[in-house]
């Protein structure tokens, strides 16, 4: 036995390729279907783990009215209850970046001994120890800018309500970032606060909250406790009983409070009525005393009037009389001052004349002077003329004649002294001496002296006489100058006092003319100041008559204000009396309505919620379910293709063995030990195999699926958990298979005899294909293909697995696409096409449509806005059989056929005909048709208001996300007998954004008749979050299928090179080329690969097809139709993983060697 | 006349391990067109790998081989099949026929990869299988099978027609009528024809005798008159 199992190593070291293809397979097949089926249970107890770790609650219980000790006492002393922890919370609003964001605010969970409820897990900082601390969720995707350290500042106001009654602080410290088990989705739900969705949480000291009593108790039951995983249906059971439990709490604490507080306020109900009663009475005196005041008034104002009346007309007649008086006293000034102006036309005559006469007297005057001063100039010029003729002519002549003669006589003069010197000097001398000369010369000297004696003597008479006459003429002139000068002074004496006269004349003139300016003057004057009075007259009356005008326009103005004031106070009066009895009516409604809130006892309620209204809790199951449905659908196909894959490659394993199995038998091995070294073959591949492959596939594939949802959820780090059973079922069932098909292959060889097995196996004979019996396309093909046509079905079982192989690998790929695409045409179509509102609101209170029209009214005013429509929509559920299925889902009935059809496409799936709704019946949608199987023109019972009513299916409409009846009012109206009433708007938005949605939810939340503003886009953008974690899930599903082909297309690539080796070599020895050498092999496998992927469209397909149906759900339709991309995807990536496989066989079947392959028969 | 084939000194080494085992050991020889040359030697004389290396389905590991003029010996991949493919005729101990191919398909497979080649029926009437034509191979007798063989073979009109041990695997007078065969096409044709075998009695029919022993050449005779396959027993 020993070098048996020696045999096996070597067996398998020489065939390891195929050995490696038996285990790969295997461990592709496995590692898938362990690793898929660990997902869920990991993605489960990932959860679990978590919410057993940190104690999530099992109910949440919120009472209309809050929560006391006695409430408390009585949940703790309920069966399965085994913790319960009370607690506050309040949503209100912070300020994020630029807009506001609801908050949800908890107290911070607390327990005196052991784990509070919902534990927090810390990530950063530390939990708040001071009061004014707090921590937030440790989230990057709902909000990004606040950190430890920073404050988060809460609005005074929430809506209405002022922040100050839930809470005493407004600020609080950042101290830390926490997880909690209740919030593991993005989603945190809705609120009815701000713009409606709660963007995080944070948590407080219990001691910051302002409530009187608790708000919500959070309350863990046997439940959780007892280990049931959390979405197991033993778990929801349990939860069921025990929601029935706290119900009847509720029942039994509304009873405490209606027998306490209700009493109380029955009590105040009483006390109310009787105020009211009171109240009328005095409203009633009041309006009373007002009617009086109002009529006193009318009277008053009458009274005033007419006394206002009286005075304006008093006044009207002293007007009239000083008017009068006016003009008598402007005729007689007119006619003094006529008078006046006469005597001073008569004096500027008298003056004028005067004037006259001293002009004439004046210009005689003038006159006679100027002849005077004419006779005198002209002496004067005589006297002139004589004086210059004297003067520049006589006198200088004469003048010139006495110098003349002066001179002749002062030369005489010298001569004479000449003569007598001369003399002298010789009368000296002694006469002895004389000579006769000089006596001679004494004598002519005593001659001569006297002649010059005589010459001057004669000389001085006449110059004598010449200055005498020069003398008179002087005396003359001087005579008549004097003559002319007394003239002249006479005639100054006679002007100057003519001059006097006229001067006298003209003072005269002038006095009158002054006088008679002042005269003027004085006329003027009282003129002046005559008008002026009049004009004051003028003044005073026109001013009488104008206040006389002003004070009838005020009596007017008085009257009518009066008379308005008075009306006025009529319509107060009416508008009193009406508010009054209106305040009154309406007080009475009230006390009705109070009488009959107390008359409605449930009104005190608790609202029991469990995991399951927690959003992200529901949707954790449903994903996991989802990932489990995959789980089961493709990897028991891959199981089929390793099993097919095996026995292929174990036959021929066993069969290229022959010889050596006939030697063995020749040489006294038993047939059970022979067996055995192919059991253990195929075994040690199988174990290997499943083993290798389980440890992969739980290794990698729940952690990329657990990440992949990691997307999605807020889960702490990934607790596997296998699903052992599965694991070790499957790789049972691939190692049977495998050692079964070892052992069946062994036997059927073994049969033989020892002889027949040492000989080789004569080749399977050649055979004619049914093609060759058609000669007519058998002839037209090329030898080639003949060769392949027949090479093809002479293996008919490789064909086979070929094809199957491909085929499953075209599917998977196909499958992979195609359930992408079908889901997400649930985002295109349904957002895309059918779903055309953007925003839903809910109203607070159901209401007929005129009561509903203002707000539509004021919607339509917002240019945001494009359609809007009215329409009551409700939760309802639908069923033909009550006690089989029954389906939940939502009614909408539109207050109009027209806008409806542009918010809500209506039509058929596959024709896209628009389905009409009519008052004849319902629409349904196509999955809740499916689902209840019901059709056109079926009946079945749906819920309004809790009464089942049977309604008629008239339309089918293409629907992908929830359930919907559509149905009109009238139709509404005729099977329930009620009137309709509307509680929720659709509307469209033009050009929708995230920032113009929030700001429209903050604009319109604002309006206290919307509750909450819903927009599709949040919808939209979660079905984007889940296809994100599909594709994941696609791509791990091609790497797959990609891996199945590989290995299915490399086993059988393998096997047929090595059955034909002969016949490879033997058309190597003919000279094929390498190329032509691969054509001849590859020409099978590519048609091979081109049936399998034809087959394996057809296949994906159904494929699809099945497996949308199965992970579909209720509440979901994905699109049946296929995706012709899915189709060229999965054809191409066959292709490229066959082009692969092909490539790497080309290298093998290069290696192979004529030599040894040809000489192996000997 | 140079030698239509031509050894020089051609080594086939092998390495088993350690020790290297020439199979082939410094064998040179000539053949001349036209002859009918027999290799004879006992099992593992290396006329095998001899007649491998000849027709281009191994290389020997030293020493130079010329076919027609051409040194085979330094062809490679590609040329090494093309030469194969137009220059070599190869007739198998185990005929090597496709199971999946007829007769004639066989035949055909040979002849589509040549530009010139024989028709495939002609030839198959040629070898006498007229009657045969469509048969599959698991359909036909030993000889009939080598019969398919050869004329796939010959019907791409080889310089040289290799056949290794064609009658081994054959009673006597099947082998007997396939030696004719290729006698004839020798003589007929002017076919170069070398033929291994270990049965020493088929030489007289050669015109050249090459003996081996370990890999070696021990003579390279010359029948100067090769008798006539029928009259040769053994």
């Amino acid at each position: 036995m020993k070098s048996l199992r020696k045999n096996i190593f070597r067996e398998i070291w020489q065939t390891k390729s195929r050995f490696i293809s038996i285990l790969a397979i295997i461990a592709l097949s496995i590692g898938f279907f362990s690793g898929i089926k660990s997902s869920a249970p990991s993605l489960i107890k990932t959860a679990d783990d978590y919410f057993i770790d940190n104690n999530l609650m099992d109910f949440r219980l919120v009472s209309t009215v809050g929560f006391d000790d006695d409430d408390i006492s009585a949940i703790e002393k309920a069966e399965d209850v085994m913790q319960v922890m009370p607690s506050y919370m309040a949503d209100v609003i912070t300020t994020l970046g630029n807009h506001d964001s609801v908050v949800r605010i908890h107290s911070v969970p607390e327990s005196e001994s052991g784990t509070p409820i919902n534990k927090l897990n810390i990530i950063e900082g530390r939990f708040p120890q001071n009061s004014g601390e707090c921590v937030i969720e440790n989230s990057t995707l709902s909000y990004g800018n606040l950190n430890i350290g920073d404050t988060l500042k809460i609005q005074p106001n929430v809506g209405d309500t002022k922040t100050s009654t839930y809470l005493k602080k407004t600020e609080f410290k950042i101290v830390g970032k926490v997880e909690s088990p209740m919030y593991i989705t993005f989603q945190h739900g809705n609120t009815n606060v701000g713009n409606g969705t709660i963007s995080f949480f944070a948590m407080i000291p219990a001691e910051d909250f302002a409530y009187e009593k608790y708000t919500e108790l959070y309350v863990k039951t046997k439940a959780s406790a007892s280990g049931y995983s959390a979405i197991s249906d033993d778990y929801k059971n349990m939860i069921k009983d025990e929601t029935t439990t706290f119900e009847n709490l509720s029942k039994d604490a509304a009873e405490r409070f209606n027998s306490g507080t209700l009493a109380d306020a029955k009590k105040k109900l009483a006390d109310a009525k009787k105020e009211y009663s009171d109240k009328k009475a005095e409203a009633e005196q009041q309006l009373a005393d007002a009617k009086k005041k109002l009529d006193d008034g009318q009277k008053e104002f009458d009274e005033k009037i007419a006394a206002a009346e009286k005075e304006i007309k008093e006044n009207e007649q002293k007007l009239k009389d000083g008017k009068a008086e006016l003009e008598s006293s402007k005729k007689t000034y007119n006619e003094q001052i006529a008078a006046a102006e006469k005597k001073l036309k008569d004096g500027e005559e008298q003056l004028k004349n005067g004037k006259q006469e001293y002009q004439d007297g004046l210009d005689k005057y003038n006159k006679e002077i100027k002849a005077a001063q004419q006779k005198i100039d002209t002496a004067n010029s005589e006297y002139q003329e004589q004086y210059n003729k004297f003067t520049y002519e006589t006198k200088p002549q004469a003048e010139e004649k006495l110098n003349d003669a002066k001179e002749q006589l002062n030369n005489l003069d010298t001569l004479l002294t000449v003569a007598n010197a001369s003399l002298d000097v010789l009368k000296k001398i002694p006469e002895e001496y004389l000579t006769d000369s000089q006596k001679q010369k004494i004598k002519e000297l005593e001659t001569k002296i006297a002649e010059y004696q005589k010459q001057y003597d004669e000389g001085l008479a006449q110059y004598e006489a010449g200055k005498k006459q020069l003398n008179d003429g002087e005396k003359k002139l001087a005579e008549a100058k004097q003559k002319l000068d007394s003239a002249q002074k006479e005639l100054d004496t006679k002007s100057s006092e003519g001059k006097a006269t006229l001067d006298a004349a003209k003072d005269k003139i002038t006095s009158a003319e002054s006088e008679l300016r002042e005269g003027k003057l004085e006329l003027q004057i009282q003129k002046l100041s005559a008008e002026a009075k009049f004009k004051d007259a003028e003044q005073e009356i026109s001013d009488g008559e104008e206040k006389l005008a002003a004070g009838k326009t005020e009596l007017e103005t008085q009257k009518t204000a009066g008379q308005k004031k008075i009306d006025a106070g009529k319509s107060e009066y009416e508008s009193g009396k009406k508010e009054a009895e209106e305040k009154l009516a309406e007080g009475e409604e009230k006390i009705k309505d109070a009488e009959d809130k107390i008359a409605d006892i449930p009104k005190y309620k608790w609202y029991v919620y469990n995991r399951d209204d927690n959003k992200g809790y529901s949707g954790l199951g449903e994903d996991a379910e989802r990932v489990n449905s995959v789980a089961v659908v493709f990897p028991v196909f891959f199981l089929i293709v390793a099993v097919l894959v095996c026995i292929t490659t174990m036959t021929r394993l066993v069969e290229e063995r022959r010889t050596e199995i006939g030697t063995l038998k020749a040489l006294g091995y038993t047939p059970f030990s022979i067996i055995m070294k192919y059991f253990l073959y195929a075994a040690i591949a199988a174990i290997l195999g499943s083993i290798i492959g389980s440890l992969i596939g739980i290794a990698t594939l729940p952690r990329i699926i657990v990440q992949t949802y990691g997307i999605l959820y807020t889960l702490p780090e990934m607790h596997l958990s296998v699903d052992y059973g599965v694991v070790l079922i499957s790789s049972a069932v691939a190692i049977i298979a495998t050692c079964a098909v070892a052992i069946f292959t062994c036997v059927k060889e073994l049969k033989l005899n020892a002889a027949t097995l040492m000989r080789p196996k004569a080749p399977k004979p050649g055979k004619r294909i049914l093609l060759e019996k058609m000669p007519f396309i058998w002839k037209h093909i090329n030898f080639t293909s003949k060769v392949t046509a027949r090479n093809l079905f002479r293996y008919k079982a490789r064909f086979l697995m070929t094809v199957i192989g491909v085929a499953g690998c075209t599917a998977l790929i196909v499958a992979g696409f195609g359930l992408k695409a079908s889901i997400s045409v649930v985002a295109e179509k349904q957002f895309g096409d059918i779903t055309k509102y953007s925003a839903v609101m809910a109203l607070k209170e159901s209401e007929r449509y005129e009561k509903c029209k203002p707000l539509l009214d004021e919607l339509s005013k917002d240019k945001n806005f494009s359609t809007i429509l009215a329409s009551n929509t409700s939760s309802t559920k639908a069923y033909v059989d009550s006690s089989k299925k029954q389906l939940e889902l939502s009614c909408i009935i539109p207050q109009n056929n027209e806008d409806f059809k542009k918010l809500i496409d209506l039509r058929t799936r596959v024709n896209k005909t628009p389905v009409e709704l009519t008052n004849k019946g319902v629409v349904v949608t196509e999955r809740m048709s499916d689902i209840l199987g019901v059709g056109i023109g079926d009946k079945f019972t749906m819920l309004i208001s809790d009464e089942p009513y049977e309604v008629t299916i008239t339309g089918i409409t293409e629907n992908y996300a929830s359930n919907y009846i559509y149905m009109m009012p009238s139709y509404y109206e005729q099977i329930t007998g009620n009137n309709i009433r509307y509680n929720t708007i659709y509307a469209q938005i033009n050009n929708t954004n995230s920032e113009l949605e929030s700001s429209l939810a903050t604009k319109w939340m604002k309006n206290d008749n919307i509750i909450t503003i819903s927009f599709v886009s949040d919808i939209i953008s979660s079905v984007d979050d889940m296809l994100q974690s599909l594709n994941v899930i696609v791509l791990v599903l091609i790497i797959c299928a990609g891996a199945l082909a590989t290995v299915v297309l490399y086993n059988l690539t393998n096997i047929n090179i090595a059955e034909r080796v002969r016949e490879i070599a033997t058309i190597k020895v003919l000279g094929f080329y390498n190329g032509e050498t691969a054509a001849y092999i590859y020409r099978e496998n590519i048609v091979l690969t081109i049936v399998g992927a034809i087959v394996g469209l057809l296949l994906g397909s159904v494929f699809t097809k099945f497996v949308v149906e199965t992970i579909q759900m209720d509440m979901v339709m994905f699109s049946k139709e296929n995706n012709p991309m899915s189709f060229v995807w999965g054809f191409v990536l066959t292709a490229v993983f066959s082009a692969i496989v092909n490539i790497i066989m080309y290298r093998k079947m290069k290696k192979i060697d004529m030599v040894e392959s040809l000489k192996s028969v000997e | 006349m140079p030698a239509f084939v031509e050894f020089q000194n051609v080594f086939k080494t092998y390495k088993m391990g350690e020790i290297e085992i020439n199979a082939v050991n410094d064998v040179s020889f000539a053949i001349n067109e036209g002859e009918f040359a027999v290799v004879v030697g006992q099992s593992g004389a290396g006329k095998t790998t001899i007649l491998n290396i000849l027709g281009g389905i191994d290389n020997c590991s030293k020493g130079r081989i010329f076919v027609g003029g051409r040194e085979i010996s330094r062809l490679r991949g590609k040329e090494l099949a093309a030469y194969r493919r137009y220059d070599i005729g190869f007739v198998f101990q185990f005929y090597n026929l496709i199971p999946n191919l007829t007769a004639k398909e066989n035949v055909e497979l040979a002849t589509q990869i040549c530009k010139d080649s024989l028709d495939a029926e002609n030839v198959l009437v040629d070898v006498g299988l007229g009657h045969r034509i469509n048969n599959f191979p698991a359909q036909l007798s030993g000889g009939e099978q080598q019969r398919v063989s050869i004329a796939r073979a010959l019907a791409k009109k080889p310089k040289l027609l290799l056949c290794d041990e064609p009658t081994g695997a054959l009673d006597f007078n099947t082998g007997k009528n396939i030696l004719k065969l290729l006698q004839s096409k020798c003589r007929e044709d002017g076919m170069t024809v070398i033929l291994i075998t270990h049965n020493s009695a088929i030489t007289p029919m050669a015109n050249r005798v090459i003996s081996m022993r370990s890999g070696q050449v021990v003579s390279n005779t010359i029948n100067k008159e090769p008798m006539n396959v029928e009259d040769i027993e053994w």
